[in-house]
């Protein structure tokens, strides 16, 4: 099923939550919702659902008209932050409530719904815990009940929010693949809440990156990390290094350091921050004149193929963080506190219109 | 997390050094707070001389009866017509509380209107009003000729059905106060759930409510229903009194006693007690019952 | 339970859902009929109360109030409470140490100990003190010789009451101490601190809003306490009579006015109670919540 959001806004009180929300999804798409706390994430999926209602704006699933539908009608599965689990129910009428819940003319037959709900504790490998009560079980099996619980009563559209917050790590990248894995299966249009850009990038067909109740960017992980068109975009979606300064014909000046910018030829005398990401910072022994920056190194992290530098930028005392395969890190030869030249491959200008939200 | 790992530390130091320190202090397990030769021995004192004394008189006196002298005191017609009353006087007044305890409790929490906090306050007058005091009250307003006992089409005061009023207002906020809190700590989530997945706002009540309130509601119910039995000053203004009638258990001892029935009052009195700590017995076995499945260790 | 308590902040706001929501007309059902019983049971005999003591005039209100005996009685009560309140609370105090500081066995039964006086009818509370010091009592014989009164009397009295309010103050602070634990203790006794140093800084502070709230709850049931006192009193006016039992003597002699003239009295008081407990409810839960930040 695909799904349309129509200029939706939300407000508590005085506090804007979305603010005219424009959205599509794509029928069998994975999507992530990827924010800080506040970034109206939560209040978006929840407005899906129909647990809340929207100020303004229109949601359409296919192209039927759901604004004003019931969260009972709308036939959503949604998996809640801590799962909400009736605690009072086993594992099994956990599962089969929204199958028992039904009108009578539709309620499946009660061996019906026992076939359904075994299938669905296979497909969560949850079967022998069939009888055991919420409390009985570990974060990541109440996880995957209250899953199997939404996808019982077979939804066209399955809605979680931060479905992976509360468990450790390791729990949470196999749970990550796993739902991955499921979506495919069902073929059906899913959306996730996360803070966590790790995830929604691992995770997700496509990214919508939000920031006080605003979309920032939309787009496939690859577009949002590579390709990032907001500061806040860029910021959030992985560390990154700052150049101040000044665009001028084609140039970031700042003290005596001159970065080409190609893509600004045009530009005249205007402030401006470039943005670059570590690995896209190479370190080099010699200067190249004006187009180099001299820095300082002040850490080395050797774990991994990745070598981690960070240094400390010379006359302007900021930071910057570079990565380095290790085999160019072994032939440079590099020691703390040496001086080096750095440069950045690949620098994304923002102009001050651009912070301005 | 920290503070649980912390204890676990704690416990199993203390369990390490209890084996070493338990010959010297027996049955208390090591720890570097003072105080508790004090403490225990002044609580086991004052519980001793003041509790356990002054109850071990029942078991004395009646032990002193013979079996069919006892018998005889606490079958007699008079005695067994109290119970009757007593018995179905406090069942239904607890009924009428857990149904108006459980509506009361819903609407505190849930909604909002104005006047609330004050209400909410009013709700604990039972406990702090004296009982004498509420019994005249409710006898006037109940009386034939009282504001409420005017309009009802049938007698009130001086019949089972006053002795039903009197339970109802001193059983009235155990049940309310019991599932306070487990509608307040009750997930806004667990409801959604429930609505997401297809239920009507009257299932979602039913199957989901409805029973994480049950224990709670049974266990005011049962806490009114212990307190209604022993209850003896509003119910002697609005009852009347009348033997085989409208005679409450606790006013029966209190007849023997003004004459000098000392052994009636007592054999009577042990036959209370032991129904107090069957029901005592009960409510422990709810809250045992409710914990073992829903609460994580 | 620990494990999966949210905690600090989440985006999801509290408040109005539109699913844990009931229609505006079942909501005003259900609250009239709320009230409508709360005004049957007890709003309107809270009100008959004042009506009542005020019907033959404030002259009659106030003669009622100021005569010898109801001053007597007045005061007697209030010395009943005087005496059981500080006991009872000393009590609770002492028996929360020892059972919330320290693990040993036993402990559950000793906690159902405090609780039985809850579980046993005033009138039986009464019953076993005349059983213990009565005439025919076990202590009585010895008592008569040694000219010792207890029942019939103001110890007797001061006793059931005891007896009656005993759980009280104790069944509030056992569960707070419990939450608290004794990590606060064993910092101050490993920083030099003595045990009365530790429990007057560091206990007492912790648990004085419950500590209150006990006394508080203690004293309206000392001062209300009818059953058990009146097995004791001997009803002797001007002597042993408290003011329920007074209330309950003039009642009888259809002295309707000034019966509910005392039992104003009473009542205001147990209105300032709710009045006293709910400002440490408040005060309760604000020490929590900022103990939890």
């Amino acid at each position: 099923m695909s799904i349309v959001i129509n200029s939706v806004s939300k407000a508590f009180g005085t506090f804007q939550a979305l603010e005219d929300i424009n959205l599509e999804i794509n029928t069998g798409e994975l999507v992530a919702l990827l924010g800080p706390s506040g970034s109206g994430k939560t209040s978006l999926l929840r407005i899906i659902a129909g647990l809340e209602s929207a100020d303004q704006g229109s949601i359409f699933f296919d192209s039927e008209n759901i604004t004003g539908i019931t969260a009972k009608e709308r036939k959503v599965g949604f998996v809640f932050q801590h799962y909400a689990l009736f605690r009072h129910m086993t594992v099994f009428d956990n599962i089969a409530y929204g199958l028992k819940v039904r009108p009578r003319k539709v309620r499946p037959g009660k061996k019906d719904i026992q076939n359904k709900v075994h299938e669905l504790l296979e497909l969560v490998k949850l079967k022998d815990l069939s009888n055991r009560y919420p409390a009985q079980l570990s974060g990541g099996q109440r996880q995957r009940v209250a899953l199997a619980r939404a996808l019982a009563v077979e939804p066209k559209v399955l809605l979680l929010d931060e479905p992976f917050g509360a468990l450790d790590a390791k729990v949470r990248k196999e749970l990550r693949r796993w739902l991955r894995r499921l979506h495919d299966e069902f073929q059906i249009s899913s959306i996730f809440v996360t803070h966590d850009q790790e995830e929604a990038l691992d995770v997700a067909d496509k990214i919508v990156v939000m920031n006080q109740g605003k979309i920032e960017q939309i787009g496939t992980p690859e577009e949002v990390y590579e390709n990032p068109q907001t500061p806040f975009v860029y910021d959030f979606l992985g560390s990154v290094n700052l150049f101040k300064g000044r665009l001028n014909n084609g140039k970031l000046t700042q003290g005596n350091v001159n970065l080409e910018i190609p893509d600004w030829a045009g530009s005249d005398n205007m402030e401006a921050v470039g943005y670059a990401r570590p690995h896209d910072i190479s370190i080099c022994r010699e200067s190249a004149g004006e187009g180099t920056v001299p820095a300082i190194i002040s850490h080395i992290h050797l774990v991994g193929p990745i070598v981690q530098i960070e240094l400390v930028r010379k006359g302007t005392n900021e930071y910057l963080e570079a990565e380095i395969p290790k085999e160019k890190y072994r032939k440079l030869g590099l020691n703390v506190g040496e001086e080096v030249f750095i440069k950045p491959k690949q620098l994304k200008i923002f102009t001050p219109e651009d912070f301005i939200i | 997390m920290r503070s649980i790992s912390n204890k676990q530390h704690e416990n199993e130091r203390i369990q390490v050094m209890g084996l070493r320190k338990s010959k010297k202090t027996g049955f208390k397990k090591y720890s570097i707070l003072p105080g508790f030769g004090l403490t225990m021995g002044y609580t086991m004192l004052y519980l001793s001389i003041l509790v356990l004394l002054p109850l071990s008189m029942i078991i004395f006196y009646s032990s002193q009866m013979s079996w069919p002298e006892f018998w005889d005191t606490v079958l007699d017609p008079r005695v067994v017509a109290s119970y009757k009353l007593s018995f179905g006087a406090s069942l239904a007044a607890g009924v009428i509380n857990m149904v108006f305890g459980v509506l009361l409790a819903w609407v505190l929490v849930r909604y909002s209107f104005p006047g609330k906090k004050i209400i909410d306050g009013l709700v604990d007058l039972p406990f702090a009003l004296p009982t004498a005091v509420a019994g005249i009250a409710l006898t006037t307003v109940y009386a034939p000729n009282g504001w409420v006992g005017s309009l009802l089409g049938f007698k009130v005061v001086f019949t089972p059905i006053g002795v039903v009023i009197a339970l109802t207002f001193i059983g009235l906020p155990f049940v309310v106060r019991m599932v306070q809190p487990v509608l307040q700590s009750l997930e806004k989530e667990v409801e959604e759930a429930s609505a997401s997945l297809g239920a009507s706002r009257f299932q979602t009540f039913r199957r989901i409510i409805f029973p994480e309130v049950l224990p709670a509601a049974l266990a005011g119910f049962t806490l009114a229903f212990a307190r209604s039995l022993g209850e003896y000053g509003s119910v002697v203004f609005i009852s009347g009194n009348m033997p085989l009638k409208t005679e409450i258990t606790p006013l029966l001892i209190m007849t023997k006693l003004e004459q000098y029935d000392y052994a009636g009052a007592t054999a009577i009195a042990a036959v209370m007690l032991v129904t107090s700590f069957m029901l005592l017995f009960i409510i422990n076995f709810i809250q045992w019952w409710t914990n073992r499945k829903f609460i994580s260790h | 339970m620990g494990g999966n308590i949210p905690l600090g902040f989440t985006d999801t706001p509290l408040g109005s859902s539109r699913e844990a929501a009931d229609p505006k007309w079942v909501q005003w059902l259900l609250i009239s009929i709320a009230l409508t019983f709360l005004g049957l049971f007890l709003i309107l005999p809270l009100v008959t109360v004042f009506v009542q003591a005020f019907e033959k005039g404030i002259a009659v209100y106030l003669e009622a109030i100021t005569n010898p005996e109801a001053l007597s009685a007045i005061k007697l009560t209030i010395l009943v409470a005087m005496i059981a309140v500080p006991l009872n609370a000393l009590f609770g105090i002492m028996a929360a140490w020892a059972i919330t500081k320290f693990q040993f066995k036993g402990k559950n039964l000793l906690i159902t100990l405090i609780d039985l006086p809850f579980a046993v009818s005033p009138v039986i509370a009464g019953l076993i003190f005349v059983l213990l010091f009565g005439s025919q009592g076990l202590f009585g014989k010895w008592l008569f010789a040694n000219d010792i009164k207890i029942i019939f009397a103001v110890p007797g009295i001061v006793l059931a009451t005891i007896f009656v309010t005993l759980p009280f103050i104790a069944r509030e602070l056992i569960p707070l101490m419990q939450a608290q634990g004794t990590s606060e203790e064993e910092a101050s006794i490993t920083l030099g601190a003595g045990g009365w140093k530790t429990f007057w800084y560091v206990t007492l502070p912790n648990i004085k809003w419950a500590l209150l709230y006990g006394m508080i709850l203690c004293n309206a049931r000392a001062i209300g306490e009818f059953g058990a006192v009146s097995v004791v009193s001997g009803h002797i006016r001007g002597l042993t009579n408290t003011m329920p039992l007074h209330i309950e003597i003039l009642y009888g002699e259809y002295q309707f006015a000034a019966a509910f003239a005392v039992a104003s009295l009473m009542s205001l008081m147990a209105i300032f109670t709710l009045i006293i407990k709910s400002i440490l409810e408040w005060h309760g839960k604000r020490q929590m919540s900022i103990e939890n930040h």
